[in-house]
């Protein structure tokens, strides 16, 4: 009897499973497919269809709020230009063949043009020169395709990583400015990359560095990078930790947990000359914020407080800001990327010529989190 | 049992191993802990104390309960990707369709046993082998959980917002000062696990299908039962672990989670589990796991990066899989 | 009688806390056959791990054809020709004959391994010894005693001149026994020495020229076989006088009621339309040939395995039995033929093991009242006369008499009114086997019906009060005790083989 039931329940479970696993892949994709192909001819059927032309959008992850503030973008661009747009994604950033096989039934529909963003960069090498060859245009965002069949991407909108970490150090050194100033021994800066290895965070996480670096300069103190050796190696000039007036301290955590990065800043955060901290995207700033859980240090008197800021978004990062246990955060704007890839594209079909984009990361606060500009691009 | 004469040579470094790895480890914790004090004036703060505490809590709830598997002679891996699942099915719950709080928890952790009792079912009624049935179930939580969060983080209620009791269940905060009651929590359900472990029918079953499956089975024991049921344990205890990290972490990001579940075996293996089955100890379990958060801690208080910090703590973890080869060894 | 080939003087070895061995002495000829005898525990596997080279010794000498020797691990023993043949096969089922035969020391061609050189040389071989075995058939196609033979043809292939069997017959039948029999003299006549360990006195009889027997790790003496009788070389290892009444009739009154009815059982290929009755305390012997399905009768009457069809009446009553649990709730007990495997748990406790089956009773609320378990335990250990120093002992380390009681006391606090004894006295001494006996019996008496399933023929014509005789799955025929003998049993227990 037991087995019976244990069978039964198994079985339950299985079926339920597998409702729920396939079930979501083939139709959920398609479910919002049809949804926005709706307000893309509702869009048509109001404006008349100015030029009519339709894309395929390829996200890396569907169901994110990022890449939903992406879509939101794409809308605004579909309804300003009359065009339409189905977008498709992966339900993961890292199931990059499901995406190859959303790319490449994407251009079996022979759209006008296609807006990619990649989650590898190798897989969609084949996908892109059958792009070619069928002379359909793509344009990628959010990341590059470095090694794409010659012709087939006409341009690219990205994020300038290295603008939007020197964003964080320039708030960051106005805010401790006269604090070093005063100072009459060292200070130090800290900084919590997730990782040493992805091209997004190190471009970022130097940004931040180099900006810092010039700023400090200007005003005539000499600065000094310690910690993770791949980060301190790509300083150009560094100076000698034991007579520097700053000390930037770079923390790579040997996983991408949470934990660990929180482990890391508060080891950054015990320290007494500590003056400030950056965590260059959403993992480390929570990790940061965790961290100070226990300590109890952050704040946003710049002497008595440890100053902070964080990258990207997320109710917790943005509950730290709105009450200044963050000075501040860098965001991206997906929505940006989206509304300038389907211009782009448009700008191609019209014949005109087009160039590589970079978007800006924008600085955000307690003061303007609630500009319009600003806070669409803010997840929960 | 160690405190019994014996009177044959093979008995005795059995018994010596088994009471003495517990011993070992505990003194490896000792010494690290000196170690990393010495070494590091900002380890030795109250507040980093605070710090281990709270992220061993988790750690060390799937360890406890993955324990049971390893006793089976078997494994657990859907633990580490199901805690993630069940925290943003539990969050979701309570953030996006309004459930209080304490419902969002039982549902976390009931979905954690129902995960249980499909990894048990796949072991003990279908004979899969458990590496690769909980290996497959690691990869259907890691996938649901992304498919119920929608892909992005979920926070469960912060302290101060409604709802967000539940954090004070493992840290309270008295004049300023962060108290972890948490580890309160772990030493009593230590306490009541080694006594499941030792005192009632479930542990002596677990131990004795661990031991020798088909002469308990002829024993006319329920073995299908208390299998599933090693299983079943194993869920519920990552549901509570998925509850302490929710507790203690901001956001739980969908697709994280793959890995925690060797860092649970790992402590459960150093403080003695056999991954043989048929031995275990849950206080054992309990140190081994603060060996390997320790080393967490500890190594980047003492300037280590990222790659020394995991060589050092790989090559922790081969040592302690070493003993379990060497114990088994003795005993053929 | 030949010349000395191996001489073991003084022999001595100490583990913390044992005195395993102490100043024993083993003489082997060429051309001869040695009974190396003792009860388990007496010390005869360590005098073999010593003499090649799994132990080291503690003083004593070894000279072996004519030099003093030390050998520091097996492989040196088996370079200078020194074997063992071990009673648990140490083979590789997937691979083939021949690649086991030959392994660690394959024939290379370049860097490939020549496997048609293995094969026919593994032919040469078995055609030398005069059996019937392919060379490239996988291990685990071969019955126990064919696996045993490759065992021989590979110590045979290491150019041995000693070779020792430790209990080669436990897992054989009779004919497979005959056979090993025959090679073994074949190898006297080749002039090697041999050593054979058995627990089997008739074996001893008929096999070997001299017996040495040991008894608490000490050498008691040496007997020539042929002069010597049975009750001396028992004499000599237990120093008391054995249990040894053969029955002649069935103690069973005629209208004892049916316990047990077993109609029309099948269970897969091995147990085909079994039919039988077990009346109130009657010992039913099953007799046949390995892999003549009685093993598998008792795994299908006992839930292990499943039934096809057939019914089981238990007292008048038909029952459904899906699953050992069934079996135990309707009083059925199973005593393995693999104790370890199937009947004890080696690494726990001796009171552990004794609860296994009725644990419930021990129970105090949801927790196991240890005490209680304890005293049970003892008290078993008590009745059963089980050497152990307390219940808390692992049972892995008791010896196989003392296992078996174990599993005995299991059963008997489940107060089962039926039990099964699958070959209950395998690799158990002879000291501990007359006390099996004796409890067997003693069962009887009390009421219980007990199936014991036996290989040994003088084991089952000692115990049974009726007789079945399976061969291929099928029961072949039903003697009572009265009528049974050696030769019709076996003339029933081939009927089916051509």
């Amino acid at each position: 009897m037991k087995k019976k039931v244990l069978a039964v329940l198994l079985c339950g479970c299985m079926a339920a499973g597998l409702i729920a696993g396939c079930g979501s892949k083939k139709d959920e994709a398609p479910k919002e497919d049809t949804k926005t192909a709706d307000e893309g001819s509702d869009a048509e059927g109001d404006k008349g269809g100015e030029n009519g032309y339709h894309f395929e959008v390829v996200v890396k992850s569907f169901q994110s709020s990022y890449w939903q503030a992406a879509v939101k973008g794409i809308e605004q661009a579909e309804e300003e230009l009359g065009v339409t747009a189905d977008t498709t994604g992966p339900n993961n950033e890292s199931d990059i063949a499901d995406q190859v096989q959303m790319l490449t039934s994407a251009i079996g529909k022979s759209p006008d043009g296609i807006a990619l963003a990649a989650c590898d960069q190798n897989s969609v090498l084949e996908a892109l020169q059958t792009a070619l060859d069928k002379k359909i245009p793509v344009v990628c965002f959010d990341s590059g395709v470095p090694d794409a069949p010659e012709g087939s991407v006409y341009a690219t909108v990205v994020t300038n990583n290295g603008q939007a970490g020197s964003i964080a150090a320039e708030k960051i050194y106005e805010s401790v400015k006269d604090k070093i100033a005063k100072a009459d021994k060292p200070v130090r800066v800290g900084e919590v990359n997730q990782d040493a290895t992805s091209a997004n965070i190190t471009e970022r996480g130097m940004g931040f560095v180099n900006k810092f670096i010039e700023l400090a300069e200007a005003d005539g103190k000499k600065v000094a990078v310690v910690g993770n050796d791949y980060y301190v190696g790509k300083v150009e000039k560094n100076n000698d930790e034991k007579s520097a007036d700053i000390i930037i301290e770079i923390a790579v955590p040997a996983q991408t947990t949470v934990e660990l990065c929180a482990t890391e800043a508060s080891n950054i955060m015990n320290k007494d000359d500590t003056i400030a901290i950056f965590g260059s995207n959403q993992v480390s700033a929570e990790g940061v914020l965790t961290a100070n859980q226990n300590l109890n240090v952050l704040g946003s008197d710049p002497e008595k407080n440890i100053i902070a800021a964080g990258f990207d978004a997320g109710s917790t990062i943005k509950a730290a800001v709105a009450d200044g246990t963050l000075l501040g955060a860098v965001t991206q704007s997906p929505l940006m990327q989206g509304k300038l890839s389907i211009e782009t594209l448009t700008k191609i079909c019209n014949g005109e010529e087009v160039e590589d984009i970079e978007t800006e990361g924008y600085w955000y606060d307690s003061t303007n989190m609630d500009d319009p500009q600003i806070s669409p691009n803010l997840y929960d | 049992m160690a405190n019994k004469k014996m009177k044959t040579a093979g008995q005795k470094s059995i018994i010596d191993r088994m009471g003495g790895q517990k011993v070992i480890v505990i003194l490896v914790v000792i010494i690290l802990f000196i170690f990393f004090c010495a070494l590091s004036p900002n380890f030795r703060k109250y507040t980093t104390f605070v710090s281990i505490l709270d992220y061993s809590y988790y750690i060390s709830l799937m360890a406890i309960g993955v324990a049971f598997p390893l006793m089976t002679a078997g494994v657990d891996l859907s633990i580490g990707t199901g805690l993630v699942c069940y925290s943003l099915v539990g969050g979701w719950l309570i953030v996006f369709q309004g459930w209080p709080t304490w419902a969002g928890i039982l549902a976390s952790i009931v979905f954690g046993m129902a995960m249980g009792v499909v990894n048990g079912c796949l072991v003990a009624l279908m004979d899969l082998p458990p590496f690769l049935a909980t290996l497959c179930t690691s990869m259907i939580t890691r996938g649901l959980g992304s498919i119920i969060s929608g892909g992005f983080g979920i926070s469960w209620p912060a302290a101060a917002a409604e709802g967000g009791w539940f954090r004070n269940i493992f840290k309270i905060q008295r004049n300023g000062l962060n108290i972890p009651i948490g580890f309160l929590w772990i030493i009593l359900i230590v306490i009541i696990m080694s006594f499941v472990l030792n005192h009632t029918k479930i542990g002596r079953y677990t131990l004795a299908i661990g031991s020798n499956k088909e002469a308990t089975k002829l024993s006319g024991v329920n073995v299908k039962f208390y299998h599933i049921l090693a299983y079943v344990i194993s869920g519920f205890f990552a549901g509570l672990a998925a509850i302490s990290y929710s507790a203690i972490f901001a956001t739980v990001q969908p697709g994280s989670g793959a890995g925690f579940e060797l860092e649970a075996i790992g402590g459960a293996i150093i403080g003695g589990v056999s991954m043989s089955g048929g031995f275990g100890s849950i206080s054992g379990t309990l140190a081994g796991v603060f060996v390997i958060c320790l080393l967490k801690t500890g190594l980047p208080f003492i300037g280590l990066t990222a790659n020394w910090q995991q060589i050092i703590t790989g090559l922790v973890l081969i040592a302690a899989v070493l003993v379990d080869i060497l114990k088994r060894k003795s005993e053929n | 009688m030949g010349e000395v080939i191996l001489t073991m003087k003084e022999i001595d070895k100490s583990f913390p806390g044992v005195h395993a061995l102490d100043h024993v002495n083993l003489e082997v000829r060429k051309g001869e056959v040695l009974a190396l005898m003792g009860e388990n525990g007496a010390g005869k596997s360590t005098l073999m791990k010593v003499l090649t080279g799994i132990y080291t010794k503690d003083s004593g000498t070894i000279t072996y054809e004519g030099k003093e020797v030390e050998f520091s691990n097996t492989r040196e023993a088996q370079e200078a020709g020194i074997v063992i043949v071990h009673q648990e096969l140490n083979m590789l089922g997937h691979l083939t004959v021949a690649q086991n035969i030959f392994i660690g020391r394959e024939f290379k061609k370049g860097i490939r391994i020549d496997d048609k050189k293995m094969n026919e040389e593994a032919q040469k071989l078995f055609d030398r010894m005069n059996i019937d075995i392919n060379p490239k058939e996988r291990m685990s196609n071969l019955t126990v005693g064919k696996q045993q033979m490759c065992e021989i043809a590979k110590a045979i292939s290491h150019d041995a001149k000693v070779i020792i069997f430790d209990e080669p017959s436990a897992a054989l039948t009779e004919t497979e026994i005959q056979e090993l029999f025959k090679i073994i003299r074949d190898l006297r006549e080749k002039n090697l020495g041999i050593v054979y360990i058995s627990h089997r006195m008739d074996e001893i009889k008929v096999i070997t020229d001299r017996v040495t027997v040991m008894r608490d790790g000490t050498y008691v003496g040496t007997l020539i076989t042929k002069d010597s009788t049975k009750d001396d070389i028992i004499n000599m290892m237990v120093g008391r006088v054995i249990y040894e009444d053969p029955k002649t009739e069935s103690m069973v009154p005629k209208d004892a009621p049916v316990v047990l009815k077993v109609d029309k059982l099948n269970a897969g290929k091995m147990v085909q339309d079994v039919s039988f009755e077990l009346r109130k305390g009657e010992i039913l012997g099953f007799s046949g040939l390995m892999g003549a399905g009685r093993t598998e009768t008792a795994r299908a009457l006992f839930g292990a395995d499943p039934i096809d069809s057939g019914d089981i009446y238990i007292n008048g009553k038909k029952v459904t039995i899906n699953n050992p649990q069934d079996a135990v709730k309707n009083g059925i007990g199973y005593l393995s033929e693999d104790r370890k495997r199937f009947g004890i748990v080696v690494q726990k406790s001796v009171a552990e093991n004794t609860t296994m089956a009725t644990l419930e009773e021990y129970m105090s609320g949801i927790f196991i009242d240890k005490k209680k378990e304890k005293e049970v335990a003892q008290k078993y250990v008590e009745s059963l006369a089980t050497k152990t120093p307390d219940v808390d002992q692992l049972v892995v380390n008791l010896s196989g008499g003392n296992q078996q009681k174990v599993v005995i006391a299991k059963w008997l606090t489940r107060d089962c009114d039926i039990l099964i004894f699958d070959e209950p006295t395998r690799g158990i001494d002879v000291g501990a086997k007359s006390e099996i006996y004796k409890l067997m019996n003693q069962l009887a008496a009390d009421g219980k019906a007990i199936i014991m399933i036996s290989s040994e023929m003088t084991e089952i014509l000692r115990m049974s009060d009726r007789i079945i005789v399976m061969c291929e799955g099928k029961k072949t025929g039903e003697l009572d005790i009265s009528e049974a003998t050696q030769e019709n049993i076996m003339n029933l227990a081939t009927r089916e083989i051509e």
